[in-house]
């Protein structure tokens, strides 16, 4: 079985942008290949009017959270690195250990990339200002404009993700290997070279 | 055809495969587009017809209540259009079909269409192998995925959204399901995308779906909440100032109150030419396209969503679900899992599609003019509730938290024909009315389960569409399976055999 593999947009975020990001591509990536019975789950972005959909489960939103915590955590200690997400289905192969070896074999039949800049911008010093009139940010009105922007790219990226889910179809393992409703998976944190 | 017609074997169950997809993309598609008028109950017991491609959406849209299909052949795609409708004082716009009520425009314009069908291609002569169509329910689990995704992502669902959280927006969404597409004009199909899912390839032909969508509405629903701000209609029959003589008097001299009047306009519809047209189903009967004209009998509800917020469109999206989660995931027996519920007694009926729209709109159509009938109006509580804790079929689905239900128990009537009249009437009488009213699918629902032998799609029930005779066929969407019909299509060493024995 072949292992397809999709290198998704780069997106470039603020940090406080990360966590919906990933949120919003790895599940939406997760319901495609949840293909046991699902409930369907609509959430709404808080930073972008953008409505995603989780295949409603409580482990996997957990195990979502718990990588992109991990993933901040990188980004937080390696701020000038690109890093990168790989969001990968397996099928297991040698279930037990068998006599000569303990490991179990994962053959991986799909791999997602989610590619994020992280942009570092110079601490503005804090302070309160001791003008009585608001002073407008001229960084307001570009912060928005790369807003929109974002939200353009992250659509984007999820019209790639549905195109791709949709040319290629074959490689999926039967249905019947699947236990749950959800295909194995995993999801690593990978430095960018 | 008759029930015993259905065929038998791998291409029965093929053609239930077809016919439940049809009907699962028109389900999906309605819920995502169409205001709801009651609640959903995706959160409960999942009935055996909502495993279908493991997709649990939850009780049908009323706006389906008054379709039925007949996809016997499937020779015949389903084309979904989903149309804007607005009211407007201003000029006409260009690229839609404007009607008048009374003094009003009324414009109406297809912002996305979707075109689901099976192109048939005769097979050679040997059944389709049971690989074969666990294959085909396989892609179409997969297809039906994407669509469900697709149709959050395009522009429609933002209008969608906004109709669906505001009371006072000032368009409303309708809907019109056929069998043949009315071509865009030049000027539209420059303004529209398509997108073509890939087709599935099965061994009678394939099964295609594609999504016209307008690129672009910010000119519909930007201004949702500015243009048309509520007013106060002084010019009541009554009013002193209608009445100069009589002194004037000083609570009507508020600020902000002005008298109001709507210009009668007189422009015509216009004419939409209809080519290529080969069926247009009109109030669920298999009639003819020169069907005009027919009284409406009732009006549908007024729709108050009980997801109602402030006005400005930016809380629209503002709203996050809270939807809390069960800790554990239990894993669901694999037979309530993989197995399409197929159905032993399909039973056909001739093919039925249902304009809705607005009863009003003098088009230049050959279809009927949508009618509905009122119903009482349920609060909707679809997908952004918590889900049921007590869902019985935990073993089957991921576990789900309490539910928190938004319920708007008032129930409202109003048909968009009938409410344009007492729109009118109120003018004259002096209520007060609201700047606008919501024109719209007011479907009226069948508060009655149809049962019956099932081949697929809805029962017609009560048609709120004058004209529209109670199918004799009354078929129910898949709520009558016996407990026995489930069969495991794709475990290759236990399958049991299909069911199609009639009832």
């Amino acid at each position: 079985m072949n292992c397809e593999v999709c290198q998704l947009n780069e997106l470039e975020v603020e940090h406080f942008e990360i966590r919906e990001v990933l949120r919003c591509i790895l599940h939406t990536i997760l319901f495609h290949r949840a293909l046991g019975l699902v409930r369907p789950k609509d959430v709404d972005l808080e930073l972008f009017e953008i409505t995603y959909v989780q295949c409603g489960d409580v482990e996997v939103e957990r195990k979502i959270d718990e990588k992109i915590d991990q993933f901040i955590d990188r980004v937080e200690k390696h701020p000038k690195k690109k890093n990168q997400i790989c969001l990968s289905f397996y099928e297991v192969k040698n279930k037990q250990a068998t006599w000569f070896t303990n490991k179990v074999e994962h053959l991986y039949w799909e791999q997602w990339y989610i590619n994020l800049n992280v942009m570092q911008h110079p601490k503005t010093p804090s302070g309160k200002s001791h003008h009585s009139k608001l002073v407008v940010d001229p960084g307001v009105e570009a912060g928005g404009a790369r807003r929109v922007a974002l939200e353009a790219s992250l659509r984007d990226v999820l019209f790639q993700i549905i195109k791709f889910v949709n040319e290629k179809k074959d490689h999926v393992p039967s249905i019947p290997n699947l236990e749950g409703f959800l295909f194995p998976y995993e999801i690593t944190i990978s430095r960018c070279t | 055809m008759d029930l015993h017609s259905y065929p038998r074997g791998e291409n029965g169950r093929l053609e239930q495969i077809l016919n439940q997809f049809f009907l699962k993309s028109l389900h999906m598609i309605l819920d995502s587009r169409v205001p709801a008028n009651r609640p959903s109950s995706r959160y409960g017991e999942v009935k055996k017809s909502d495993k279908w491609f493991n997709l649990v959406l939850g009780d049908r849209p009323s706006a389906m209540d008054n379709l039925s299909f007949w996809n016997r052949s499937f020779m015949e795609p389903m084309v979904i259009d989903i149309i804007l409708v607005q009211e407007s004082l201003k000029s006409s716009l260009e690229h839609s079909s404007i009607t008048t009520l009374g003094s009003e425009m009324v414009t109406d314009t297809v912002i996305e269409r979707w075109v689901v069908q099976h192109e048939h291609r005769r097979s050679v002569g040997h059944s389709i192998s049971e690989a074969s169509y666990k294959k085909t329910y396989k892609k179409s689990i997969l297809l039906l995925r994407s669509i469900y995704s697709m149709l959050r992502l395009l522009p429609a669902y933002k209008a969608f959204r906004k109709r669906g959280s505001s009371q006072n927006c000032v368009f409303d969404i309708n809907y019109k399901v056929c069998t043949y597409a009315v071509p865009f004009s030049r000027e539209e199909d420059e303004l529209m995308k398509r997108h073509n899912f890939i087709p599935i390839v099965t061994q009678q032909g394939a099964l295609s779906v594609s999504s016209t969508y307008r690129k672009d509405l910010s000119d519909f629903i930007q201004d949702a909440f500015v243009s048309f701000p509520s007013e106060i209609i002084t010019d009541y029959v009554g009013s002193p100032l209608t009445e100069p003589i009589r002194p004037f008097p000083t609570y009507s001299s508020e600020k902000g109150v002005r008298a109001t009047s709507f210009p009668i306009t007189g422009s015509q519809p216009t004419s939409s030419s209809a080519l290529l047209r080969r069926h247009s189903w009109t109030s669920g009967i298999h009639g003819d396209a020169s069907q005009k004209n027919q009284p409406y009998s009732g009006s549908p509800p007024l729709y108050r969503s009980p997801y109602e917020h402030s006005s400005s469109p930016t809380d629209v999206y503002g709203h996050r679900f809270q939807n809390q989660r069960s800790p554990a995931c239990q894993k669901a027996a694999i037979d309530d899992l993989l197995s399409p519920p197929f159905s032993p007694s399909p039973s056909p009926s001739p093919p039925t599609y249902l304009y809705s729209g607005n009863p009003l709109h003098s088009r230049m159509r050959s279809e009927t003019p949508p009618m509905s009938i009122p119903h009482p109006m349920m609060g909707r509580s679809p997908r952004y509730l918590s889900p049921n804790l007590s869902d019985p079929n935990r073993h089957s689905l991921p576990p789900l938290s309490p539910r928190s239900t938004k319920n708007d128990p008032s129930s409202q009537e109003s048909s968009s024909g009938i409410r344009s009249i007492r729109k009118s009437d109120s003018l004259r009488t002096g209520e007060p009315s609201p700047g606008l009213t919501n024109l719209g699918p007011r479907v009226s629902r069948d508060s009655k389960e149809d049962s019956g032998r099932f081949s697929g799609p809805l029962s017609s029930s009560s048609s709120p569409r004058v004209g529209f005779s109670r199918s004799s066929s009354r078929l129910s969407f898949q709520d009558d399976f016996g407990d026995g019909d489930f069969t495991y299509p794709f475990i290759v060493d236990d399958v049991d055999p299909p069911d199609f024995q009639s009832r």
